[in-house]
């Protein structure tokens, strides 16, 4: 499948600290890519580093072809870039910023635009800096909407906004998806589990794993052994076991990578006197925690046995 | 260059009232700067009976000469901030902005709303001061460049450093207290050093680097955003400019640069002036030494004669060499020299010299011998005008337009002094030479009175077509001798229409050194008063 976005050994340092630490990334094309991870993840440093806001100190990044380092002028005439930090041209109303960006992109869609506004039902005649957040950040939706895209990167886009206005944005981000890559970082998991194809997670720098939401989902399962007589964990526990719990006659994990017949049938082996074992789904956001939980508890391969990212790699 | 005119309109549109600001200011300037011009003419024109009305509009002139440079730190800050280069939040990062637009765009503006805006007002006050200014073109095109190099480029490039007007002017301040520092350190560190008189050269020197840094600064930013390296540009290279100056003063040869400007001649004979000690009427004066910032500050009263007809000698730098029986030599480094330009007339002057106090306490109370060598500058008449002194301004071919001064309770027609104001630069070194009338010129004579002549020096022998400044047009004061005998208590004497006024210019015809050597020399005790004349 052709790639989007690309990045071998990308990093990012300030200082001594590093932000970013070799993050080889896929996105591939015609994907809704969520990016995940705690604060200070690194999420923005690598976005930034994505649309040449940063520079990286190793490694390297192509984006719709270009180099990240020379994306620049006419190259994000096919990006469109929304950020909760983004500062916009507050000294210009919601239309005249229409007006002013319109000019800067060949393949503006007035009909598009003009449904942005409505569907958004902005104020075109306030200034921007009198607009609320929500709006704001409507606004700069529909000036990175309107000329259609073929990337669309959006920073944290739905951090401190109401549920309605997250779900008009949403709505909209859906409707361009057919026409579109979409890579977005985020907390809000369960909205993003709702409609990414892909998800990567990103902790302390690392990409911890990248792949579709559907194998992502497949893989992790809440693991649940009822036992006849008071529990304890195995010596041996395999390293896909994340967040092993012993208590009364009951043991529990998260099982990372999750065969249907072969993982039953090795559970099943571990535990000969269990009187039930269950393999439940998760969501993303229970995926997200036990991972997060096991790597700050030092299991740092806890939530990459295997990732399709290195599969394409 | 569709993409310049868009950026160009929007920041039109964003900065209108900044526009407005700068550009009133600047009308005002025209306006009210001329009552600078304190030509008897304009001051009885516009007095009447109130003296308020002239003071308040010299004062506004005044004001408005720095509320010029300042809106432009105004708008050329807020310009270049609304797609400001330092931070990683801005909206245009991500844009299709083509660096080379923008910069253009801002370039733009700025050529739009500060150049052609004071281009006019230049033009406006040359023909206000009565000068042409479709002939001053070339010249008015080096003082823009000369505004660019001192104000502009530092306030652009400044802002390409800075991410909002606050820091903007904080680092606007800190830099002037730091260039103020430096100066001083760098003062300290080399008090005084010889000065070639108008050679271009380092003046060049000087604007092409801060020129460069300026560029290569707002280039970096714009292409790169490489803030770090603009900014060690746009604040180390003036730092180390002005550091960088005496510590290279101190370390070259100045005698090796006053050689190289001033050859030695051979024969000594053919020397343009003849140097002597100024024979003093005992008691009248002697040899001063005074302290100064813990040096001895040595006079030495000098005569000049020999100098040819149609020539001046002007001394440019000094040194002195201080021998004694017992073999101690002390031989001062090149100093600017402050004695008076010699002419054919034969003048005299004090001649001084800086030296610490451990060579002082080394020579007093010794017989010394003084070798003393004068880097002068021999300048030949090129031009002499003869004009009657008229009551209104009047023009001196290739030296400007002069006006009588007259006081303000004194008739127009009774001048005390004469002003004059030339284009762009101050004029060529001229002699000017004036009769003083002994009496009020409306005082019937029953016999002529033959006068009293007085003569004064003005100008500068530095050629370049323009000289730093927001006017332009320049101001040239100068005293002429013998306008108030027995000053404070005696009655001024007075130009009176009419009475010749010579204006004798004059060009670099060779720069040479000549030398005097005083046997027997004694240095005096070190007195707190300064020398009276």
């Amino acid at each position: 499948m052709k790639s989007t976005i690309r990045t071998e050994h990308l990093s990012r340092t300030f200082g001594r600290t590093l932000a970013v630490a070799g993050v080889n990334l896929v996105v591939p094309e015609g994907a809704i890519y969520a990016l995940v991870g705690a604060n200070g993840a690194g999420k923005t440093t690598l976005i930034k580093l994505l649309m040449n806001i940063f520079r990286p100190t190793a490694g390297s990044a192509q984006i719709l072809g270009v180099d990240s380092q020379r994306l620049a002028g006419r190259a994000f005439e096919r990006i469109g870039y929304v950020s909760e930090n983004q500062e916009l041209p507050d000294g210009m109303t919601a239309g005249g910023m229409m007006d002013y960006f319109r000019a800067f992109y060949p393949t503006w869609d007035r009909a598009l635009e003009k449904e942005l506004v409505r569907q958004f039902d902005l104020p075109l005649g306030r200034k921007l800096k009198h607009l609320s957040r929500g709006m704001k950040m409507k606004a700069s939706f529909a000036s990175s909407l309107a000329y259609r895209p073929a990337l669309i990167v959006l920073d944290e886009p739905f951090s401190g906004l109401d549920p309605l206005v997250r779900d008009e944005l949403i709505e909209c981000l859906l409707d361009r998806a057919p026409e579109t890559t979409i890579l977005l970082s985020s907390h809000d998991l369960a909205e993003i589990e709702s409609f990414a194809s892909h998800v990567g997670f990103l902790e302390q720098g690392n990409l911890l794993f990248s792949e579709e939401m559907s194998v992502l989902s497949e893989r992790f399962r809440e693991v649940t052994v009822t036992l006849p007589n008071p529990a304890t964990l195995p010596a041996n526990m395999p390293a896909t076991w994340l967040q092993p719990q012993a208590a009364d006659c009951v043991v529990r994990f998260v099982l990372n990578s999750y065969k249907q017949h072969t993982s039953e049938r090795e559970i099943a082996e571990l535990f000969p006197a269990a009187r039930d074992i269950t393999f439940d789904p998760m969501s993303l956001r229970s995926i997200f925690l036990a991972i997060a939980r096991s790597n700050r508890s030092g299991a740092t391969s806890a939530g990459n046995p295997v990732t399709s990212q290195e599969k394409e790699a | 260059m569709k993409q310049i005119l868009h950026i160009f309109v929007k920041d039109v549109r964003q900065f209108w009232g900044e526009i407005f600001l700068s550009v009133a200011i600047t009308a005002a300037f025209v306006w009210y700067f001329p009552y600078q011009w304190t030509g008897a003419d304009r001051m009885h024109a516009v007095m009447g009976n109130h003296l308020l009305v002239p003071y308040t509009a010299q004062f506004l002139g005044s004001i408005l000469i720095y509320l010029v440079p300042g809106s432009w730190w105004l708008f050329v800050t807020r310009v270049v901030h609304s797609e400001r280069l330092v931070g990683d939040r801005q909206f245009w990062l991500t844009r299709p902005y083509e660096w080379k637009n923008l910069l253009s765009a801002k370039l733009l503006f700025v050529l739009v709303f500060l150049y052609l805006p004071i281009f006019a007002a230049q033009c406006m006050l040359l023909a206000e001061a009565g000068f042409q200014p479709f002939s001053y073109i070339p010249g008015l095109l080096y003082s823009l460049f000369l505004l660019t190099v001192v104000i502009v480029l530092p306030i652009f490039a400044l802002a390409t450093v800075t991410s909002n007007f606050a820091r903007m002017t904080l680092t606007l301040l800190a830099a002037v207290v730091g260039v103020l520092c430096l100066g001083s350190f760098s003062s300290r560190l080399l008090p005084r050093h010889p000065v070639v008189a108008g050679l271009p050269e380092s003046a060049v020197f000087s604007y092409s680097i801060l020129l460069c840094a300026g560029i290569a600064a707002v280039l970096i930013q714009y292409s790169r955003r490489k803030v770090w390296i603009a900014r060690i540009l746009v604040f180390g290279t003036p730092a180390l400019f002005i550091m960088a100056a005496p510590v290279l003063a101190r370390l070259s040869n100045d005698q090796a640069l006053i050689d190289r400007h001033y050859p030695t001649l051979a024969n000594q004979d053919a020397a343009p002036v003849k140097l002597s000690v100024f024979p003093f009427s005992p008691g009248e004066r002697e040899f001063v030494t005074n302290m100064m910032q813990g040096e001895i500050f040595v006079h030495i009263p000098l005569k000049g004669t020999g100098v040819a007809d149609g020539y001046a000698v002007i001394p440019d730098n000094v040194r002195f060499a201080f021998e004694t029986p017992d073999g101690y030599q002390w031989v001062s480094p090149w100093q600017p020299s402050s004695t008076p330009t010699f002419l054919p007339i034969g003048s005299a002057g004090d001649s001084a010299i800086f030296m610490p106090r451990a060579v002082y306490d080394r020579l007093i109370g010794k017989p010394i011998t003084v070798h003393l060598t004068l880097a002068v500058t021999q300048a030949k008449v090129s031009n002499v005008t003869r004009i009657p002194l008229s009551i209104h301004d009047f023009s001196v071919p290739d030296f400007g337009v002069c006006s009588p001064v007259s006081g303000f309770r004194t008739p127009i027609d009774e001048a005390t002094g004469i002003v004059c104001r030339s284009a762009l630069r101050q004029p060529p070194l001229t002699y000017i030479g004036v009769v003083w009338s002994n009496t009020s010129c409306s005082t019937p004579h029953t016999e002529p009175d033959p006068g009293v002549q007085g003569a004064g020096w003005a100008g500068s022998l530095d050629r370049a077509p323009a000289q730093f400044g927001i006017s332009s047009v320049r101001q040239t004061n100068f005293q002429l001798s013998n306008g108030y005998p027995n000053y404070p208590s005696g009655n001024p004497r007075y130009l009176c229409p009419g009475s010749p006024v010579t204006f004798t210019q004059y060009d670099v015809f060779r720069r040479t050194q000549v030398a005097l050597t005083i046997q027997g020399f004694q240095l005096a005790a070190v007195r707190n008063s300064w020398p009276s004349d």
